[in-house]
C-alpha cells in the first residue's frame, strides 16, 4: 500500500510538473491558463500553510509551559503576546496593534540589526586567529578596503577608486559565478523532480 | 516568454535531463567513474552527528527562509534532502528542524518521518519548529539562538536561504561552543558563512547532499550534470566574449600594422 502510494505520488508530480513548464513555455493558449489555474492553487495551498505554522508556534510553546521546561517563562510571553495582539484584532483596535508593532517589533528589530554588526567584526576577527591562510588575509583586506573606502573622510579619498573597482569587478564577477551555480543546481534540481528522482515524494 | 528564451530554457532542460539518465546509467555499472571533490562540510557531518549522540544532545538542522511554492523550492528540496542524510544517520539520536517559512513544514515532517523510520519514538510533535521571520528575519534569527540554547544542541547544519542575520545565529553557535555549517543561497548570508561558520557551504554545493553523503547514483548523476552544464555555459560566455571583442581588437591590430 506504501509502495503504491508512493507511485501515485510520483506520478502526479511528474504529471502537474511536466504540465506547468510545458504552461510556462507555452506563455499563451489553453494550456497556459491550465498552469495559472494549478500556481493559484499552489498559492492558496502555500498560504493555509501559514495557518500549520500557527497551530505548530502555539502547541510547542504551550507544551514547554505545561511542562515548565527550561525557558518556559519566555513561551508564556510569547503565547499571552500573540493573544493580545488577537485581541486587539477581534476588538477592531488596529490603531493600537500597529502602534505595538512600530514602538515593540521594528525597536526590536533594529537594536538586533545594530548586534549584527558587532557580530560580522567579531567574526572576521575570529577566522584570522582560528588559521591564517591566504583566502583568510584576502577577505580581511578586502572588508577593511570596502570599509575604510565608505567612509566619507578626506584622508580615505584614495581608497574610493580601490573600493568602486573591487565592488565592480572581482566581487560582482564572483557573486555573477556563485549565482549562475545556484541557478544551475537549481535547474538540475527540478528535473530531477521532474522525472521522478526526488525522495521527498517517491518514498 | 520570448522565442529564444523559450528555445534556450528548453535546451538546458533536456540537456540536463539527457546527462542525467546515462550518466546515471554509467555509475550504476561504474561508480569511480566520475570522481567528486571533497567538500569538507560533507566530510565534517559525520563527526558532528557522533559528538551529538556522544553527548546525549540533538542536531539542529535550519532551512531560515527557504519554502516551497516560491523561487526557493528547488533550494527547499535540496535542504530537505540534507536534512534526510543527517536524520538518518541520526536516528539513535534526536533532530530538531526550524524553518520560517511555514510551507516548508510538512516538507520537514515528512523527511523526519522517513529518516526515522525504523525509530519512531525518536520523533516527537516538536522535532519541527515554525518561527516566524518578521520584516528583516532577525526575529528568526533571535528565536534560533533562544532555541538553541533552551535544547542544548549539540551541532547546527544551516542550509537554507539566510541573509546577514545568519551572523547573530553563528556567533550564538560559537559561544555556546556548538558546532556549525552553514550555507545559503544568498550572497550575504554565504558571506557570513564563510567568515564565521566552522565549514561553510558555498554555492551549489548546498544542492549536492544526497550525492556526497549516500550512493545514489541519480544523485551522482545530477552532479555531474551540474557540471557538464556549467562548462557549457563557460564555453559559451568565452565564445560570446570572443565575439563580442573580435573587431576592437582587430581594428587595434590593424591600427597597430
Amino acid at each position: 500500500m506504501t509502495r503504491l502510494g508512493a507511485i501515485l505520488a510520483t506520478a502526479i508530480a511528474i504529471g502537474f510538473g511536466l504540465l506547468t513548464t510545458w504552461g510556462l513555455l507555452a506563455g499563451s493558449g489553453k494550456i497556459f491558463d491550465i498552469t495559472n489555474i494549478l500556481l493559484q492553487l499552489t498559492v492558496i495551498t502555500v498560504a493555509v500553510t501559514i495557518l500549520l505554522g500557527i497551530l505548530n508556534l502555539f502547541s510547542i510553546h504551550l507544551r514547554r509551559i505545561v511542562r515548565r521546561s527550561r525557558g518556559w517563562v519566555y513561551s508564556f510571553a510569547l503565547i499571552a503576546s500573540a493573544a493580545a495582539v488577537l485581541i486587539l484584532w477581534i476588538v477592531g483596535a488596529q490603531q493600537t496593534n500597529h502602534m505595538l508593532l512600530e514602538t515593540v517589533e521594528v525597536s526590536v528589530e533594529s537594536a538586533l540589526a545594530g548586534l549584527v554588526v558587532f557580530a560580522l567584526v567579531w567574526g572576521a576577527y575570529r577566522m584570522m586567529r582560528r588559521r591564517i591562510t591566504w583566502a583568510s588575509v584576502l577577505f580581511t583586506i578586502v572588508l577593511l578596503i570596502i570599509l575604510v573606502g565608505a567612509l566619507p573622510l578626506p584622508q580615505t579619498s584614495a581608497l574610493i577608486g580601490v573600493r568602486s573597482w573591487l565592488l565592480a569587478v572581482p566581487v560582482s564577477a564572483g557573486a555573477r559565478g556563485i549565482l549562475l551555480g545556484i541557478a544551475l543546481a537549481t535547474v538540475v534540481t527540478g528535473v530531477r523532480v521532474l522525472i521522478g528522482q526526488d525522495r521527498s515524494y517517491r518514498e | 516568454m520570448d522565442s529564444t528564451t523559450q528555445t534556450i530554457t528548453t535546451l538546458i532542460i533536456v540537456l540536463a535531463l539527457v546527462v542525467m539518465v546515462l550518466v546515471t546509467q554509467f555509475i550504476r555499472r561504474r561508480k569511480e567513474a566520475f570522481p567528486m571533490r571533497m567538500i569538507p562540510a560533507y566530510e565534517s557531518i559525520p563527526l558532528l552527528i557522533g559528538e551529538s549522540i556522544e553527548a546525549g544532545r540533538p542536531m539542529h538542522i535550519s532551512f531560515g527562509s527557504a519554502g516551497l511554492g516560491g523561487n526557493n523550492t528547488a533550494l527547499t528540496l535540496a535542504s530537505a534532502e540534507l536534512l534526510y542524510q543527517v536524520a538518518s544517520r541520526n536516528q539513535v539520536g534526536s533532530t530538531v528542524v526550524t524553518a520560517s517559512d511555514p510551507s516548508a513544514l510538512p516538507l520537514a515532517y515528512g523527511t523526519l518521518r522517513r529518516a526515522y523510520a525504523s525509530r519512531r519514538d525518536r520523533l516527537s510533535a516538536s522535532s519541527v519548529r515554525w518561527y516566524p521571520a518578521g520584516t528583516r528575519s532577525l526575529a528568526f534569527a533571535a528565536a534560533l539562538t533562544g532555541m538553541m540554547g533552551d535544547e542544548r544542541v549539540s551541532g547546527n547544519v544551516l542550509a537554507g536561504s539566510f541573509g546577514p542575520e545568519l551572523a547573530l545565529i553563528l556567533e550564538a553557535a560559537t559561544r555556546k561552543r556548538q558546532s556549525s555549517i552553514a550555507g545559503s543561497v544568498d550572497l550575504d548570508g554565504q558571506a557570513v558563512a564563510y567568515a564565521m561558520a566552522d565549514q561553510a557551504l558555498i554555492g551549489e554545493e548546498l544542492f549536492v547532499a544526497g550525492a556526497y553523503m549516500s550512493d545514489s547514483a541519480s544523485q551522482h548523476g545530477s552532479v555531474v550534470a551540474l557540471d557538464v552544464l556549467r562548462w557549457l555555459l563557460i564555453l559559451g560566455i568565452l565564445i560570446a566574449t570572443a565575439n563580442a571583442i573580435r573587431e576592437p581588437v582587430l581594428a587595434a591590430l590593424r591600427g597597430g600594422k
